[in-house]
């Protein structure tokens, strides 16, 4: 299973989840792919990507299986994970 | 046209363009040369330096120039934690910050600092005792903005300057963008900040200069290398003429007492909304009322926007320089409201600003609204 995450430096909100993502990432021990909001339009056109950040989406072989959009609680980051068995 | 996107930009004051003009005509000579044009020219930056020295009661040798106050704010936020970054990688902030905090703060974070939000209160004040419980050896800067850009919430610069004063290893900056100029800053206002950014475009100055006040004994990381200007911790050709402007800028706005006035027109405003049930006040009794925060609730900003434009009214949705990102942090982060965070306007008021200008924004509303919400 892989993260795929697109936030900007800009923006708060990736700022707060930025180190909740972290802990996701080796508490699961997940792969992270990161990308620039801005410098990544390919990326933003593919994934279609809205006006909130930030935007991780989780793919499992190759397929989309969600998509996690804004700022979330360690609490409720750890419910979507363990709800899908990871 | 009625303009009330003051706190985006403002007009440059007449005067101001006529020293910038008188001034690039001449003094030619580059401050760096040793001719006496250049000397000229060095000794005119000198006693502009002096007279804004005066003016924010600090000293010459704290005053840095840079483009504005995004670059001031990456200056000093990069600049410090690169400088200090053995002493601890942990940086405090708020939710209440302009992306060009953020963004510098982003870039560290990649490269492995902590960023950390400090706690406000119910009118989104920054908690003292919060912040304080969230000192520790490892932060090395605290950066809280004087006045946010989206509210015009004032933050308690004095108190938490003389709060971090206790704990030496800790910088602390302020961006003071929105605030020089808008209402009368003590004498003291700047004694237990280390550092502070400002603009001269926020106070009627030509837009490409700012400001970065660090105190002596502080050092920094440069983000522009090459040599000496006019400090050791931003190089290139020093700007004379807008160095001169600036300084006729600051000391123009200075002069001006406009808070009770604007306060006036706020108040107008205000008042004309309450008819709406569905038309919140952002802005609490800590805003400056040169700011005027409010959402419509069911309308796009944007929307609204647009629509005031047909009448020539000009406002804001954001702080102009955020992304287009459909809801307000500021707001949510004052108010605790999805909707009232995406639906929110800046209308920004300045002694420029007529009573006539209200009149006409205020029937503009009323149609746009009317129109908007029959939708």
């Amino acid at each position: 299973m892989k993260l795929i995450k697109i936030s900007s430096v800009w923006c708060p909100s990736c700022l707060i989840m930025h180190p909740r993502y972290q802990e996701i990432v080796d508490k699961y021990k997940l792969e992270l792919e990161e990308y620039d909001y801005d410098m990544n339009a390919d990326i933003v056109e593919k994934y279609q990507i809205g006006d909130l950040l930030p935007v991780v989406i989780i793919v499992d072989k190759d397929v989309e299986i969600k998509r996690i959009i804004g700022e979330k609680s360690k609490k409720e980051l750890e419910q979507i994970f363990e709800n899908l068995g990871v | 046209m009625t303009y009330l996107d003051y706190s985006a930009t403002t007009p440059v004051n007449t005067d101001v363009l006529d020293t910038f003009n008188k001034v690039s005509l001449e003094f030619i000579g580059n401050p760096n040369s040793l001719h006496k044009l250049g000397v000229a020219s060095k000794n005119l930056i000198e006693g502009a330096t002096k007279q804004i020295a005066e003016l924010l009661n600090v000293k010459e040798s704290e005053i840095i120039y840079t483009s504005g106050a995004s670059e001031s704010n990456n200056l000093a936020i990069k600049g410090i934690a690169l400088q200090y970054q053995n002493r601890g990688k942990k940086i405090i902030t708020t939710e209440l910050e302009h992306s060009s905090i953020y963004g510098p703060l982003g870039y560290l974070q990649k490269l492995g600092f902590e960023v950390i939000f400090t706690p406000l209160d119910n009118y989104g004040r920054v908690d003292l005792k919060a912040l304080e419980n969230l000192i520790d050896d490892e932060v090395v800067l605290v950066s809280i903005s004087a006045v946010n850009s989206e509210l015009g919430l004032r933050q308690p610069i004095e108190e938490i300057g003389k709060l971090l004063k206790k704990y030496p290893k800790c910088f602390f900056h302020t961006d003071a963008t929105q605030c020089i100029g808008k209402y009368p800053i003590s004498k003291n206002f700047f004694e237990n900040v280390d550092l502070a950014s400002f603009s001269a475009h926020k106070f009627y100055g030509i837009k490409g200069i700012g400001c970065l006040i660090k105190k002596d004994g502080i050092n920094l990381e440069p983000l522009i290398h090459g040599g000496k200007s006019t400090t050791i911790y931003r190089s290139g050709t020093p700007t004379t003429s807008l160095i001169a402007s600036m300084s006729k800028a600051l000391r123009l706005i200075f002069k001006n007492n406009n808070y009770d006035y604007v306060g006036s027109l706020n108040k107008k405003i205000v008042e004309h909304m309450a008819k709406y049930l569905d038309v919140t006040i952002n802005s609490n009794e800590y805003c400056l009322p040169h700011i005027l925060n409010l959402s419509i609730l069911g309308v796009k900003p944007e929307t609204m926007l647009h629509a005031l434009e047909e009448y020539d009214i000009y406002i804001s949705t954001q702080s102009a320089c955020s992304s287009n990102n459909a809801k307000s942090k500021a707001v949510f982060a004052l108010t605790h409201d999805e909707k009232r965070a995406s639906s929110s306007i800046r209308i920004s008021l300045s002694y420029l600003t007529t009573d006539e200008d209200i009149d006409k924004f205020l029937v503009a509303f009323d149609k746009c609204y009317n129109q908007l919400k029959l939708k």
